[in-house]
């Protein structure tokens, strides 16, 4: 019987038009996660290239004064892009994957953009993981819609019901081809972009073809209860594609219009405001309490003792410390809404596999918000670093030409994961099965 | 032609329609979702507008509040310039979220627009944005679609098209006939959503130059246009096809063509073929090009020391401690005059770089009447491409007159004995830091975004003729049975 239903199935036009479909837009999406990954790979490259550049040509400048020097130096730290982010660009085209900065208030400097074109963050990216969260469904509703409706409408059920064992288990056949060519085609699209992206095979990788499984899973799942509604091509056709259209293009809008408007995030300009004022007030208080302010975060400087006659850069370098340590307040809030627009949105997520997908292949791929916090939080360790490495020999006006600056060469970031496939897995697997549960339960009579 | 048969016809789809009870049900959805979209981002516009109004203000006080200091402390104490939006981005919120909100505007140093709304977002803020726009641009052609599908092609299976040729109607007639009937229709969604558009022009129409009414007409104008076109576009594929069920497949499946996979194909190809350098590249090049013209912060730089050379000798003095002005002022607003156009070379062949990976997506205009209305929209609620790189250089000049006033002020006050900006010695009297403009930012002028959607204009007309002849001239091309 499968032989004949294969056949059947490929007889039809829409498939090949599906595969089609999906095979050149595949290649497209493949490529676009190609080039994103080569341009950033590149814009690290140069990073690492001009750092020594940089560094010579200030060298060359300010021979004589070390503090001078330091002022003018700047330190990268990249955020790698892993080959998955190919898979799923998410956020990290919005957000800069290279941190640039020099040794003075680092609030200033960190929150800097890239240089994206708005309009394409607009349109937003063709990856693979919009392929599959957007166009999968429809290929898989456009395949299943009149399943058995088609059947009826043309006269053949009857014969089916007759002729057949179970009609339920021929019903089940038809679903189980069009299942295993969705899989295989997906299966297919993901090899490719395993091979072309250079995705080594660990478990992160795994975790997405899991993840995408399931939600392809969901979207039988639902035809399979919308076809078991026995209504017509007509109707099945127009709730399935409503459906889509609610869970796809609707819903994921105004779910995020939602947390956008519940917590707006207006601490990020109290934070900059907070931080330049802080800073530059300093130029006019007491020099003094600065320093004594300065001494009490780092107590092991405390031996340099306070310089208050003219400038002097100890006198420097405390103020632009301050302004960091002073608007520690408005950071928290802002990092706080953060968190609170990242958990709010998990939260709702698991409700709906559209979402819950694009937010698991963005932690997956490291290309979350998240994953930018948690870069944004490590930048603050390496300056914190360079600055205490610099301090003492500006303090102890080292010459410039004895200071080991070389030894800062750009670093890593290492992200961490916080993914957990089984929780993720439990809700779309529940979903599913719901779904799959009720079109069962409701045709109990039909299939004895 | 008699137009009372076509006036009939659409009549007559018009009341078919409304009665039934779906339409009902999608109309009161629609109107529902369009209430809550309105109010929710007219909220959220007034809320945004207020937290920039009042960080603006904060901001200035803060400056205004300095005492006083040495001008260059305050060239870098430096503006803030928070992103005024649109009234209009109620109704349309284009590349809003996706543009920096915050720029700080300091000397010497050009930096970025930070904390874009998208930033600072989940990875479900790719999925859209929702305003009014959304619903007309997405949704309600898919409404119309759905409602027209079979509008031609339910009268064949049933054989009324028969019937009403006999009785001495034409295709020509039935079809503008069917057309007019579903526009009316796609009134009752769209009227409310422009009236929702109108209300939000009258209520705002006090913000400054924002030439609301005038752009609320031509939105107007330009949405009528956009679904009498899909109107007739419906009409016709239905009447073309075989069976509803492909008409509606058709139709399906333009939209999909049309309304998601081109505008990103496009934007994705623009992308690709015109890549721009990234920051760090950016920066390197403007780096390169101050290195090969002369540094203001290098000491021993032959081009600025050829310059205080020729400054000297026409003041007639041996060192610059003897000029009649701060002469360390005057290097700053010559390094600042020739870094800001140095910068402002890049930076022009930065946007149009991005320029030129719009103009696959800008000449699709002509091709994708959607493209069309979105840009169309987007240039008129003043949430374009355009309008955000004219917020850029306006801050710029601002940013550049900040630098050069601070400047001017220390070549008059500051004395030459000076060494630093340190000190309570040398300084200007803080009547200055009051007396320094405040940043305001002009909004786009309506003529500048017709000038710049003028092919998206003779486009939508362009599909609105061609819509018309094909049914008018190419009438017998449709058969009735």
């Amino acid at each position: 019987m499968y032989t004949l239903l294969i056949k059947h199935f490929f007889r039809s036009k829409t498939v090949w038009l599906a595969f089609g479909i999906l095979m050149v837009l595949g290649m497209l999406s493949i490529s676009t996660g190609k080039q994103f990954l080569s341009q950033q790979q590149t814009s690290i490259n140069k990073t690492i290239e001009q750092q020594q550049k940089h560094l010579e040509r200030q060298r060359s400048f300010h021979k004589e004064d070390i503090g001078l020097l330091s002022y003018y130096l700047k330190f990268s730290f990249l955020n790698p892009v892993q080959p998955l982010a190919g898979i799923s660009i998410g956020q990290s085209d919005l957000n800069s994957h290279i941190q640039n900065v020099s040794i003075v208030a680092l609030e200033g400097q960190k929150h800097n953009t890239d240089l994206v074109n708005p309009m394409r963050l607009q349109v937003g990216n063709l990856d693979v993981s919009f392929l599959i969260i957007f166009l999968f469904p429809l290929v898989i509703i456009a395949l299943n819609f009149n399943l058995l409706s088609e059947e009826k409408e043309k006269g053949t059920w009857k014969m089916i019901t007759i002729q057949a064992k179970s009609s339920f288990s021929y019903l089940l056949a038809k679903l189980s081809v069009r299942f295993v060519f969705v899989c295989l085609v997906l299966g297919l699209l993901l090899l490719v972009a395993k091979v072309v992206l250079g995705i080594p095979f660990t478990s992160d990788f795994s975790a997405i073809i899991i993840m995408s499984y399931l939600y392809t899973l969901f979207w039988f799942a639902l035809c399979f209860f919308v076809i078991l509604l026995r209504k017509s091509s007509n109707t099945n056709a127009i709730v399935l594609l409503a459906s889509w259209l609610l869970l796809v293009v609707f819903l994921p809008v105004l779910v995020s219009n939602y947390i956008t408007n519940k917590y707006p995030i207006d601490e990020a300009f109290t934070m900059v405001i907070k931080q330049r004022d802080a800073y530059h007030q300093k130029w006019d208080t007491d020099k003094k309490e600065t320093m004594e302010r300065f001494y009490e975060h780092y107590p092991h400087l405390r031996k340099y003792g306070f310089k208050t006659e003219g400038f002097s850069w100890l006198w420097y370098f405390a103020m632009q410390q301050l302004g960091d340590d002073d608007s520690k307040e408005e950071r928290a809030a802002m990092y706080n809404k953060v968190k609170q627009r990242e958990e709010l949105s998990r939260k709702i997520a698991q409700f709906f596999p559209p979402l819950q997908l694009q937010l698991s292949m963005n932690d997956i791929a490291k290309t979350s918000l998240t994953n930018h916090i948690d870069f944004l939080h490590a930048t603050n360790t390496f300056h914190e670093k360079i600055r205490l490495d610099l301090y003492p020999k500006i303090f102890e006006e080292h010459h410039p030409d004895t200071v080991n600056f070389e030894k800062h060469k750009p670093e890593f970031f290492k992200p961490e994961s916080n993914f957990s496939l089984f929780k993720n897995m439990l809700s779309i697997l529940i979903i599913s099965f719901i779904l799959i549960g009720f079109g069962i339960f409701r045709n109990l009579k039909y299939f004895s | 032609m008699r137009n009372d048969v076509v006036v009939l016809i659409g009549k007559q789809f018009f009341k078919k329609t409304f009665y039934t009870k779906g339409l009902f049900v999608l109309l009161t959805l629609f109107l529902m979702v369009l209430s809550y979209v309105t109010i929710n981002g007219w909220n959220a516009y007034e809320k945004r507008h207020h937290i920039a109004e009042h960080h603006q203000n904060q901001s200035r006080e803060s400056w205004e509040n300095n005492p006083d200091k040495h001008p260059h402390r305050m060239a870098h104490f430096g503006t803030f310039a928070f992103r005024e939006q649109h009234p209009l981005s109620i109704f349309d919120s284009g590349i809003e979220t996706y543009i920096g909100n915050s720029i700080y505007l300091e000397a010497h140093k050009q930096n970025t627009a930070n904390f874009s709304e998208a930033s600072l977002s989940t990875g479900l803020v790719r999925f859209g944005d929702l305003n009014i726009a959304l619903l007309l641009q997405l949704i309600l052609p898919l409404v119309i679609f759905f409602i027209g599908y079979a509008s031609i092609t339910s009268e064949k299976e049933h054989g009324i098209l028969k019937i009403i040729y006999l009785q001495g109607a034409s295709m020509q007639q039935i079809l503008l006939g069917k057309a007019l009937g579903l526009f009316l229709v796609s009134t009752l969604f769209f009227i409310p959503a422009l009236i929702a558009l109108w209300s939000i022009s009258f209520i705002e129409s006090h913000t400054l130059n924002s030439g609301v009414v005038m752009r609320s007409l031509l939105i107007t104008a330009s949405y009528v246009l956009f679904f009498i076109v899909l109107c007739f576009v419906t009409v016709i594929v239905s009447a073309r096809s075989v069976s509803s069920n492909k008409a509606l497949l058709s139709l399906l499946g333009g939209w999909l063509l049309f309304f998601i996979i081109i505008p990103k194909t496009a934007q994705v190809i623009g992308n690709s073929v015109y890549p721009n350098l990234s920051k760090i590249e950016f920066k390197a090049a403007i780096e390169a090009e101050v290195a090969k013209q002369g540094d203001s912060h290098d000491p021993n730089d032959p081009h600025f020391n050829k310059l205080r050379d020729s400054v000297l000798k026409a003041n007639n003095v041996t060192d610059v401690k003897d000029l009649p002005f701060n002469y360390s002022g005057f290097l700053m607003s010559k390094g600042e005059e020739q870094t800001a156009i140095i910068y402002g070379n890049q930076h022009k062949k930065l946007i149009n770089t991005y320029k030129k990976q719009n103009s696959i997506t800008n000449s699709l205009v002509v091709l994708n009447p959607y493209l069309a209305i979105k840009n169309i929209s987007m240039g008129l609620s003043g949430t374009d491409f355009h309008t955000y790189t004219n917020f850029l250089s306006q801050t710029e000049t601002y940013r550049y007159e900040q630098s050069q006033y601070m400047n001017d002020l220390q070549m008059k006050f500051i004395s030459n004995k000076a060494k630093g900006s340190e000190g309570k010695i040398h300084v200007v009297d803080k009547s200055y830091w009051r007396s320094a403009p405040k940043f305001s930012y002009e909004y786009l002028p309506i003529s500048k975004t017709i000038n710049h959607q003028i092919v998206a204009f003779f486009a939508l007309i362009f599909w609105l003729l061609l819509a018309i002849i094909t049914m008018t001239k190419f009438s017998n091309r449709f058969k009735f049975i």
